[in-house]
């Protein structure tokens, strides 16, 4: 649950190193060094940088090491400030104020996974993988990037497993429709990439004979909704009631009332802004697809007039 | 009215203030270095100075996140323009004259930085999304093209104690924007308080 910037934990960079080309991993740790909160593997948590800049990253180190925590970042070419922050910028002893870490995966998978990554992606799925490679649970990788140089993680990877590195630059990609048709019946499949390839494996093993598709993505891809409708939200537990006009997001319009709710990627893909739905019918347009009775307001708005909220 | 005073000459202003010294001279470079990106990359606060080709002139300040302006290479800034009253003053003097002075400030520090160079808006659309904030993607941005990078020297900043949080309480000695207006319009219906009130909930909020 996002906890609000000023009441989160806050944590210290440990240190910065380049794990591949244009990709540095930063761990974290306590001030004191004591034992930070138990994470599971697929978990990403909310990271607010020396430049008020908050982004959600996944936890790529062990889940065993309860004194530290591990992200990776890569330096996007238009970078909007934080992970060039991270790249040119981030000293170790820096304080980070973090939220709790928290998963949009499930907490265990079936056997015979099959996990997709794709460049950076490798971060949300790397614990998951290894964690299924330690239980024997036969789960497979397919590990897709430009080139091994910009790839980080691959000298993690126990050399014995199920493990395919498709680099393009060795005109290596991943086939898909080869890998669908070579997966047994009820696979379930985890997915984290770039959003075209995220939306590729959603169709590829959307079809009825697979198991669930869980995937999680760095941003939203562009889509188009119809128009916005103004709805009003009421806020039981404070008693307040917001106006939302057409253009203004729920989310946005609760800040702005002084609501308080957490607020991350505003993109409806990392659900940090979550609420409970008392009454109303929203209307989502998230990525994550919201659980019932619950909604992420950065994006999602309300097909009904009113919308009563756990807030 | 007071007397005007009497304007004297540079020559004048020399003599009694002196020659500057080899370091303030060297001190000037021209392009962004790896100091002075990491200062420009922790500035949430700029002044844009500009003038129109009319001769008039402005000074124009510019507020966000650290570092949200952005360093495209070592000789180009980019500046979100961000809501605001729309007086479009800068981009009118930009359009009859390029020239662009900027001073970046750091809270806390004693330096500031000074960069100027020309100027030019652009709707680029990988400049403006570099510069997206809170969700938002500026309508345009400014682009600058470095000239001369320098820094500062901090005596105005030490002299005037800005960052000293005992300097804050000077602000209740000020009258707040709602006071200005209210005696401007010497409505006894509208009070100042209403007016900040309204800012507060309305103008002050709606930030991006």
């Amino acid at each position: 649950m996002g906890a609000a910037p000023g009441t989160a934990p806050v944590l210290v960079v440990e240190e910065v190193r380049p794990v591949a080309e244009g990709v540095r991993a930063v761990t974290l740790r306590a001030p004191d060094g004591g034992a930070l909160a138990p994470w599971t593997p697929g978990a990403h948590m909310d990271v607010e940088l020396p430049n008020r800049l908050r982004r959600q990253y996944s936890l790529c180190g062990d889940p065993a090491d309860t004194a530290r925590y591990r992200i990776a970042v890569k330096h996007e070419a238009l970078s909007r400030g934080a992970s060039e922050y991270v790249h040119l910028f981030l000293r170790p002893g820096t304080a980070l104020r973090v939220s709790e870490p928290r998963s949009t995966f499930p907490g265990r998978t079936a056997p015979g996974t099959l996990y997709i990554a794709g460049g950076i992606g490798i971060t949300a799925v790397l614990a998951m993988y290894l964690r299924d490679v330690r239980d024997g649970r036969g789960p497979a990788l397919r590990y897709a990037g430009r080139g091994r140089a910009g790839m980080p993680f691959l000298d993690e990877l126990p050399g014995t497993g199920d493990v395919v590195v498709a680099a393009a630059d060795e005109g290596r990609r991943l086939d898909l429709a080869a890998l669908a048709r070579d997966a047994a019946d009820g696979t379930e499949v985890v997915a984290c990439g770039p959003p075209r390839m995220v939306a590729a494996v959603e169709e590829t093993f959307g079809a009825e004979r697979f198991g669930p598709v869980h995937v999680e993505r760095f941003r939203a891809e562009p889509r188009s909704f119809a128009d916005d409708a103004p709805f009003t939200a009421e806020c039981a537990r404070s008693g307040r009631t917001v106006a939302v006009p057409a253009g203004e997001t729920l989310l946005d319009a609760l800040l702005r009332e002084d609501v308080a709710v957490a607020a991350g990627c505003r993109e409806g893909v990392c659900g940090s802004c979550a609420v409970t739905v008392l009454d109303g019918e929203p209307e989502h347009r998230d990525l994550l697809g919201a659980p019932p009775g619950r909604m992420y307001p950065c994006v999602s708005r309300s097909t009904t007039e009113k919308l009563v909220l756990d807030l | 009215m007071a007397r005007r005073p009497e304007p004297m000459s540079l020559e004048r202003v020399r003599e009694l203030v002196g020659e500057p010294s080899e370091a303030a001279v060297g001190k000037v470079r021209d392009h962004v270095d790896h100091h002075v990106h990491r200062f420009i990359a922790h500035s949430p606060f700029v002044c844009l100075a500009t003038a129109h080709a009319d001769g008039t002139a402005d000074c124009s300040p510019r507020g966000d996140y650290p570092g949200f302006v952005k360093v495209l290479d070592e000789r180009t800034l980019a500046i979100p323009d961000r809501v605001g009253n729309n007086r479009l003053d800068t981009f009118e003097n930009l359009a009859t004259d390029p020239r662009i002075g900027l001073v970046f400030l750091v809270p806390g520090h004693h330096e500031t930085l000074r960069v100027n160079g020309t100027a030019y808006p652009t709707e680029d659309p990988d400049v403006l999304a570099r510069l997206e904030a809170e969700g938002k993607t500026p309508k345009v941005a400014i682009v600058v093209r470095v000239r001369e990078v320098y820094l500062h020297c901090g005596r105005a900043v030490l002299r005037s104690r800005i960052w000293d949080p005992e300097s804050f309480a000077l602000a209740e000695l000020v009258p707040t924007l709602g006071e200005v207006i209210a005696d401007r319009l010497g409505n006894p219906a509208v009070s100042a308080d209403a007016i900040d009130a309204d800012l507060a909930r309305t103008a002050y909020k709606t930030l991006y």
